[in-house]
């Protein structure tokens, strides 16, 4: 182990990293932002829209589900400017594949938090006269959000570590920073040890968030309720 | 929308598409089952009142589950040659990589399974005099495993996704076959989507499997 570490390259070039970094986390904001909403829309349309709207819905869902992101990405970088006629950057490809893929992911969530609540509440609703949607709104959701809060944040901070593809089609995130500040400067080790140790401790303690609201919600019996 | 969809490409270069599919299974599979397998001694590490087991198993848990699964692949294919006493190719980077990772995933699933059985079957089972290695095998596991079942299977599914990532090392996976091929008949469209559609007929079945344990242990209560 005759290696000599040598951390300064680093260190000259850790605006690059933070700068990539920052790109990460506009990528995941962004999906998150498009795909909390867009994964509602789709789980209501899967648990109430008739066959012909939840079949096509439900096989969008699974497939999203069931195919790798790194194969989506792909697919929209190069079918969507071929199929539309559109130009579409690398920044671009990046939201709208995480925005669909975590939005298939989000749309179970809803779902199985929608489906939790006990069917006495929707009875009692309809027996004071709302109708669905009322129900759905004033009802149904402010209870299934609560207890979907701990699934949505372990989601969120999936997709963030799967942000981590769209380097391979050269969008400035921190891993690509790291593979070019790497490939100038020899120094892959150092610069391949530091980035990840960014991501750990960026994920690390968006987990120990998580881990306290679940610890809150599970105290003050949220999660529980019948 | 004029576009012409042609899989002519697809179907005449499909034995390099089968080669990808095998290797994509042989890394998912080698993963899988050395995963699976340490993934239960750093579980018991972790669930172990002992800190020499506890602590270097938590910072190992902890370091895998809180970093990006390419960045590990990435670390191990260019960063850890320079200080491995043996060769690295793509197929062992990706392999090492996507391993310590199922391990540090698997391991919470045991650690979770061991800590649902009660108590007292453990004292009951010393109380017989059996050694800590006959009370686990014998009497904790086997009632454990059961229930970490959709667990383990879940994990196989992100696991045969993630070996999608191999690719971006070049291991002649499913993912980088087509990504070799559309670069020469200039077809991503239709080499894209027919890598999604083996992915998901390969994900899909253990999905629905997943369900079904899932509703089944639900109905046993």
């Amino acid at each position: 182990m005759g290696y000599e570490w040598d951390f300064s390259v680093v260190f000259n070039d850790f605006d690059l990293l933070l700068l990539g970094l920052l790109n990460t986390l506009k990528v995941t904001g962004l999906a998150l932002f498009f795909g909390v909403p867009l994964g509602l829309f789709l789980a209501l349309l899967r648990l109430y829209g008739k066959p012909l709207v939840r079949i096509p819905v439900s096989v969008l869902i699974e497939f999203l589900r069931s195919t790798p992101p790194i194969a989506q990405l792909f697919w929209f970088f190069f079918a969507v400017p071929i199929l539309f006629g559109v130009e579409i950057d690398p920044f671009e490809a990046s939201v709208l594949t995480f925005s669909l893929q975590s939005s298939a992911f989000f749309a179970e969530v809803f779902r199985g938090g929608i489906v939790s609540i006990d069917n006495g509440q929707w009875e009692a609703a309809k027996a004071i006269g709302m109708d669905r949607n009322a129900t759905l709104r004033r009802v149904i959701l402010p209870q299934a959000i609560t207890r979907m809060i701990p699934a949505f944040l372990e989601r969120a901070i999936e997709l963030m570590k799967t942000t981590t593809l769209v380097s391979t089609i050269s969008y400035a995130d921190l891993l690509y920073q790291a593979n070019n500040i790497a490939q100038s400067t020899y120094r892959t080790l150092e610069v391949f040890t530091v980035a990840a140790g960014m991501y750990f401790i960026v994920i690390f303690i968006c987990s120990l968030v998580v881990q306290r609201i679940e610890h809150y919600l599970g105290r003050t019996g949220e999660l529980t309720k019948g | 929308m004029d576009y012409v969809w042609d899989f002519s490409a697809v179907v005449s270069y499909w034995p390099l598409l089968l080669t990808g599919l095998k290797n994509t299974v042989i890394l998912a599979a080698t993963c899988l089952f050395i995963g699976l397998f340490f993934g239960l001694f750093v579980g018991a590490a972790r669930y172990s009142s002992k800190r020499i087991f506890n602590w270097p198993a938590t910072v190992f848990v902890e370091v895998f589950r809180n970093t990006p699964v390419l960045v590990q692949i990435m670390w191990f294919f260019f960063a850890f040659p320079i200080i491995s006493p043996f060769d690295i190719n793509a197929f062992t980077a990706a392999a090492l990589g996507l391993t310590l990772n199922t391990i540090a995933f698997s391991s919470e699933i045991y650690r979770a399974g061991i800590q649902s059985i009660h108590k007292g079957q453990w004292e009951a089972a010393k109380a017989l005099g059996m050694t800590y290695t006959q009370q686990m095998g014998r009497i904790i596991l086997p009632q454990a495993i059961r229930r970490m079942l959709p667990a383990f299977m879940n994990r196989a599914v992100e696991l045969v996704k993630m070996t999608s990532l191999a690719s971006v090392i070049a291991y002649g996976e499913l993912m980088h076959q087509a990504k070799t091929i559309s670069t020469t008949e200039f077809n991503p469209i239709e080499m894209y989507t027919s890598v999604a559609l083996i992915f998901f007929c390969l994900i899909f079945p253990l999905t629905l499997l997943v369900h079904r344990f899932e509703l089944k242990d639900n109905s046993r209560g």
